[in-house]
């Protein structure tokens, strides 16, 4: 039982993970080209099942090499430092994506720099390897690192802390809920549903989608708050 | 003066002025419509119907910009397929 807890937490961070959009938004521009350049539906399949693997592999990577690096610091007990800094970072990632996730302009751009934006639909534009897709696939998520550090943080912090076998099971929810969305979408995409259709939902929705976002950040720094800070300076006589 | 010789000022003039070609645009909305899921003949018919509103429009103009020949279309579009013309519209803004 008392692994449900950071369980349940690890859930909740892959699914405020799984609510930023850049992923999402590279796919919707690779379907809508291949399917409007007339490309066969089995290139579409694999320019999409390349580009899922990209982004599944390397969010597995980044926790994977985040909570190696965070057991090499602090080994098997998370000082309640460390968990009292992981608040404050959640927190200012809230503020963060409330001001600015979306740009203020029509469509669902969003906060990425003009420069990468346009290298990256140039790139998804253009390409029709799957090599390429998976390329773009892990790119997508490097290049929202600055707001998904927040959960992944986390959830090394408390895999941890957890058994061997454990840790497996996190590390997989995590990459389950986080790419929940965007394998919903790609099998959409895959099955000729309308793309257009897809993003005009997003697009109507972002102020939405920004709002819950930055809610659940500080929803996941509340947790981590009363599971772990609080506890840690009751149990620990303030480790702080 | 006719619609051949409107010349498209692309990218507020950082790439090279030229001259306005239909079968340019005719193949851009054939593409947008294409990846909405509308039928091929569907989306030639629709792409036929836009270059023709749109040449009608440029009829009078020596200069445009490619945003302004872009917005054009995509309101001439959302006549006939609203989801492909949302996605004409904001298909710089995907990202």
């Amino acid at each position: 039982m008392d692994a449900i807890n950071p369980l349940a937490t690890i859930a909740l961070a892959g699914l405020i993970h799984a609510s930023f959009q850049l992923s999402i938004s590279t796919l919707t521009l690779l379907g809508s080209h291949t399917v409007g350049a007339r490309a066969s539906k089995r290139r579409l399949l694999k320019l999409i099942y390349g580009f899922s693997f990209g982004a599944v592999l390397m969010t597995l990577l980044t926790v994977s090499s985040v909570t190696l690096w965070v057991q090499i610091a602090f080994g098997n007990m998370v000082p309640p430092l460390a968990w009292a800094t992981t608040c404050g970072l959640l927190l200012g990632l809230s503020v963060a994506v409330w001001i600015f996730y979306y740009r203020k302009e029509p469509g669902t751009s969003l906060w990425v720099p003009r420069g990468l934006a346009r290298y990256l639909m140039s790139r998804t534009k253009a390409t029709h390897v799957t090599a390429e897709a998976f390329g773009l696939g892990i790119t997508s998520v490097v290049a929202e690192m600055l707001f998904i550090i927040g959960p992944i943080a986390v959830t090394a912090l408390l895999l941890i802390e957890l058994e061997p076998i454990l840790q497996l099971t996190g590390l997989a929810v995590y990459t389950l809920t986080s790419l929940l969305p965007f394998l919903f979408v790609a099998a959409l995409i895959s099955n000729g549903y309308n793309i257009g259709k897809i993003q005009r939902w997003r697009a109507a929705n972002k102020g939405f989608l920004q709002f819950i976002a930055g809610c659940g950040l500080i929803v996941l720094a509340f947790c981590v708050y009363v599971n772990q800070v609080s506890q840690g300076v009751a149990i620990g006589g303030g480790g702080l | 003066m006719s619609a051949s010789t409107t010349y498209i000022v692309k990218r507020q003039g950082k790439r090279p002025t030229e001259a306005f070609k239909a079968e340019k645009l005719h193949a851009s909305i054939v593409a947008v419509c294409l990846s909405v899921q509308a039928p091929i003949g569907q989306a030639e018919a629709t792409a036929s119907s836009v270059c023709n509103e749109v040449t009608v429009w440029l009829d009078e103009k020596p200069e445009v910009t490619s945003e302004d020949l872009r917005r054009k279309a995509a309101i001439v579009l959302e006549k006939y397929h609203q989801d492909a013309a949302h996605l004409y519209k904001h298909h710089h803004m995907v990202i």
